[in-house]
This record gives C-alpha cells, sequence and structure tokens, in this order.
C-alpha cells in the first residue's frame, strides 16, 4: 500500500491527540507548554501533506506563518511562565488557582 | 522506500512525544521533544518539502527548545514535587487510551474508504527556498508583513514582561 494523504492525517491526528492529552495531564506549566508545541507541529504535517495532493506551495507558506506563531507563543508563554515563578515559586498549576477562588 | 522511511519517521516521532508527554523531568522530555521535531522535519523532506525539513531542524528544535531548556535550567526545578510519586501506570492508561481510540478509527477508516493517493509522482524540485520564497514573497506579502508585526509584539511583550515593573515606561 502506497502512502498517500491518509497515512500523514493519521499521523498528525495521534500527534495532536498526543499533545491534548499532555495539556490535560500534566501539572508541569513547562511540559504544557510543550505540549502545545507538539500539537502545532501536528497541524504543520497536515498543511504540508495537502500541499503535497494538490501540488501547491501555499500550505508551505502557511507552515512558515506557523512556526513564527509558534515562536512568539513560546516565547511570550516562557516569559510569564518566569514571572509566575519569580511570584509565586512554582510551575505546578494546580497551585495557581488565585483566579479561581 | 518510500513506505519504509515514513513508518520509520512516524514511529519515532510519535514515540518522541509520547515519552515528551510521559516524562517526569522536564529537561527529559524537552531531549524527548527535539527528538521527534528531528523526526517530523523527516517527515516533511519525505512531502517533498526540503526548506520545511530545515525550518524545522533551525526554528524548532533549534532555537525554540534552546529557549524552553534556557527556562527549565533557569526555574531549578525540572521535576515536580506534586507529579515525582505518580507512577508511570496511570498516566500510561490516559495517553493509551486516546492513542488505541484513534488507532482503531484510523484502521476502520482505511478499511472502509481505502487511501486517498497522491496524484503522480513526488515533483522533482518541491518547496524548495526559492519557489516558497517566490510564493510568500509575491502572493502572500502581506501575511509575511503581518506575522512579522506578531513576531515584534511578541518581542516587545517579552520584553515588557521580563522587566522590573518600576521600571517600564509607563509607570
Amino acid at each position: 500500500m502506497a502512502i498517500g494523504l491518509t497515512h500523514y492525517l493519521v499521523l498528525a491526528a495521534a500527534m495532536f491527540a498526543v499533545g491534548a492529552a499532555g495539556v490535560a495531564i500534566r501539572r508541569n506549566s513547562l511540559i504544557m507548554l510543550m505540549s502545545i508545541e507538539i500539537m502545532l507541529c501536528a497541524v504543520n504535517v497536515v498543511f504540508a501533506a495537502y500541499s503535497r495532493l494538490h501540488g501547491d506551495l501555499s500550505g508551505h507558506v502557511f507552515v512558515l506563518m506557523n512556526f513564527a506563531v509558534a515562536a512568539a507563543e513560546a516565547a511570550i508563554g516562557l516569559a510569564i511562565l518566569v514571572e509566575i515563578y519569580r511570584l509565586r515559586r512554582t510551575v505546578n498549576v494546580d497551585e495557581l488557582k488565585t483566579l479561581m477562588e | 522506500m518510500e513506505t519504509f522511511l515514513f513508518y520509520l519517521f512516524a514511529a519515532l516521532m510519535l514515540g518522541g512525544a509520547v515519552m515528551t508527554v510521559a516524562s517526569r523531568s522536564a529537561v527529559a522530555a524537552a531531549v524527548w521533544l527535539i527528538f521527534a521535531f528531528v523526526n517530523a522535519a523527516g517527515v516533511f523532506a519525505l512531502l517533498s518539502a526540503p526548506f520545511l525539513a530545515i525550518l524545522q531542524i533551525l526554528i524548532y528544535a533549534g532555537a525554540i527548545m534552546v529557549l524552553f531548556l534556557f527556562v527549565i535550567m533557569m526555574l531549578q526545578s525540572p521535576v515536580l514535587p506534586a507529579e515525582r510519586e505518580r507512577r508511570g501506570l496511570g498516566k500510561l492508561l490516559v495517553l493509551g487510551a486516546p492513542a488505541a481510540a484513534i488507532a482503531v478509527i484510523a484502521i476502520g477508516w482505511l478499511a472502509r474508504s481505502g487511501v486517498t493517493a497522491f496524484a503522480g509522482a513526488a515533483p522533482a524540485e518541491g518547496g524548495t527556498a526559492e519557489r516558497v520564497a517566490e510564493l510568500l514573497l509575491n502572493r502572500y506579502l502581506l501575511a509575511f508583513e503581518l506575522i512579522s508585526i506578531v513576531l515584534l509584539v511578541a518581542i516587545v511583550g517579552a520584553l515588557a514582561l521580563g522587566r522590573k515593573e518600576e521600571d517600564l515606561p509607563w509607570q
């Protein structure tokens, strides 16, 4: 069976599910940020696969956009995390519930 | 050959992602994530996107993960005390359940509708830097400029978050 679009879509779905599970079950906010990166990477695979299907490079351009968004998200997310750590001395999301109470 | 490489890269990438989520230590998670991203670059190369493969390694496995490791080292708490005692079994179940569900759905889907094949052979050129840049700087010039503004705002935001409050210009 030759490798087709379906294989890449299944791969991306599995990758996305792993990332979503990571956000759901981990309490370490650093690893939650990494799980978000995993989900973004899964989206990139879908973009590239459809780009290959249609023989159109527009998908690659949007993967580049996604790279920039991921970089911005990591930079801001980590800056916020460092600030939270400075104030509260923890990165455990279970202990950061001041807004919830 | 392509089939073999696809399954190799896909398995290593998924394995790296699962290990990222399952590792107790944040440093181990970051290293596994670098491994997963390097294999994602292989998947891009198989999709005839060599430029994206190189950028994936440069930006993701390089820049972003160095930033992550830097922050992990700075915070000096790679393993959370709250997560230290938890054994792997429950975590494995939580991770395994959605993966198994997806595998079952995927196999059912493949059995019912077959594989959507890519039309024709892989293009000889594919997404080289030259051809992607041609699109990026003509048809998608506006999006390109807008994304640079996103990056600029991110830089300013990260700087503003990192400074002491009384040092900010609007205080």
